[in-house]
């Protein structure tokens, strides 16, 4: 048995999925959930709700809802309301609202069985569960974008308007939060989809460097041990999370990874050293859920890309690189190569988890091109990464 | 209905016993977790059912049963699954 000395009295309150008990510099915001759901708690089954929260990735937006939710539902108990907040990620459903409706179902009946259903049905289905339960949902739509790519218009404007569906006065059980990062993805839906859906917009501004060390500070308190974080370290770590775009999340990352480096150098103290030498190894924006939450072949289109852009030194590569160095890759790990329908497919999914950039090229002879490109990640890294992933992957099936 | 008609049943004994431990389960599942075929589930659910032990909710074409907690023989049946298992 050996022990080792670390600096950190918590780690997980430096999780991503952890919500604090204070939440900082979204008071404003949370007050105007509280409004705009207060009749949930006043006048429940009268009406629903529908509110968008925008913002940029790590501006708090799955925290916001999520501590709102939590309260919410804290009250609703004081009153006797059978109120349930559930949070999704679109993500995590691979954009799927069979799979989006399933989650809330299973809150009520954890083993529901939901193959072989429409969508139609589904949603009667849960609508006579909370009918039965005399329940009322709060439904967040984290990463919605995921769900407009994926399934377009029809499930959004069935969800919405579900109590159109209903016998007269019948009590409204549903109301959402939806999430994402821009407004302008809604464009892609049918005029009265976005119409149902954009009454009330909540927008997230970036954290000021300021506001970055007050969250810092707090969370330094609980995960470290005292005095084992200089406040240059907070500092510096702030001031390279504003440069990203004021993201709390690269920004707690960083502290972790900062704290972890103290750890593994044998240091009593997290100085600002820590952080560079963590910022060296953090790749920001992708996280390594993301890449695990891809597919074999997103995977491997992936790893096509990084290695297409190791290879050449270049900043950008076009859509004919990248799929040449992929059916490289597909021959050494033996699979068959998708389609450019289905790689295209595949790049819009990464450009939306942040791994690569796209902007449309020069015209070429069939048409103008697309460039890729890998802002974010150092290709080196991202190719190491994915090898961990795909050999794990291979090993275990 | 007499205890032994339940007692003796190894079928009926293991779906009292599945939602003991799940709470509320659809049919399919409680056959899965039983080991017992589909129709055999469906005809013990019907003959608990009818003696009043385990009652159902339907939500379209999925039948959802649990145990019928206010009757006191599913509170002494509750009970003996725990000692057994304890001992």
């Amino acid at each position: 048995m050996f022990s080792y000395y670390t600096v950190f009295k918590d780690e997980t309150k430096l999780d991503i999925n952890y919500i604090p008990s204070r939440l900082l510099h979204r008071l404003n915001e949370l007050n105007l959930l509280n409004q705009f759901f207060s009749f949930v708690l006043r006048f429940p089954g009268k009406m629903s709700q529908r509110v968008l929260v925008s913002g940029k990735v790590g501006t708090g937006k799955t925290v916001l809802t999520q501590f709102f939710g939590m309260q919410l539902v804290r009250e609703a108990e004081k009153r006797n309301i059978n109120v349930h907040y559930v949070h999704v990620n679109c993500r995590e459903c691979r954009g799927n609202m069979l799979h989006v409706l399933q989650r809330v179902l299973q809150r009520f009946y954890p083993n529901f069985p939901v193959r072989g259903y429409s969508l139609e049905e589904l949603l009667q289905t849960l609508t006579s569960v909370l009918d039965e339960e005399n329940a009322y949902v709060v439904l967040t739509l984290d990463e919605l974008e995921y769900l407009v790519e994926k399934a377009g218009s029809d499930p959004i404007y069935q969800l919405t308007r579900l109590q159109e569906t209903r016998p007269p006065n019948s009590p409204h059980r549903i109301s959402l939060i939806c999430i994402l990062r821009q407004l302008e993805i809604l464009k892609k839906l049918d005029e009265s989809t976005r119409s149902t859906l954009q009454h009330n917009i909540i927008r997230l501004k970036e954290y000021s460097k300021s506001q970055l060390e007050d969250i810092l500070n707090d969370r330094v308190s609980l995960a470290f041990k005292p005095n084992t974080v200089l406040p240059d370290a907070v500092s510096l770590v702030a001031e390279l999370a504003e440069a990203e775009k004021g993201n709390a999340r690269f920004a707690i990352e960083l502290l972790w990874r900062a704290g972890k480096y103290a750890d593994a150098n044998g240091l009593s103290l997290v100085t600002p050293e820590c952080v560079r030498m963590a910022m060296a190894s953090v790749y920001s924006t992708v996280r390594k859920t993301d890449i695990a939450s891809l597919s074999l072949h997103e995977k491997l289109f992936l790893l096509g890309i990084a290695k297409a852009f190791k290879q050449s030194e270049k900043a950008y590569i076009s859509m004919g690189e990248a799929e040449e160095t992929y059916r490289a890759v597909c021959e050494e790990f033996g699979e068959k190569p998708r389609r450019h329908t289905q790689l295209w497919e595949y790049l819009k999914k990464l450009s939306i988890l942040g791994a690569v950039a796209t902007r449309k090229g020069s015209t070429g002879a069939r048409g103008r091109t697309t460039v890729i490109s890998m802002p974010w990640i150092p290709a080196a890294q991202l190719e190491k990464e994915l090898y961990n992933f795909l050999n794990k992957e291979e090993a275990s099936g | 209905m007499a205890v032994e008609e339940v007692l003796s049943s190894k079928g009926k004994l293991r779906i009292l016993k599945v939602l003991a431990e799940v709470g509320r389960l659809h049919i399919s599942e409680i056959a899965k977790r039983a080991g017992l075929n589909h129709t055999t589930a469906a005809n013990h659910l019907e003959f608990l059912e009818s003696h009043g032990l385990v009652s159902h909710k339907r939500f379209g074409r999925i039948r959802i049963y649990q145990l019928n907690e206010k009757d006191p023989r599913v509170a002494a049946i509750k009970k003996l699954f725990e000692v057994w298992e304890r001992t």
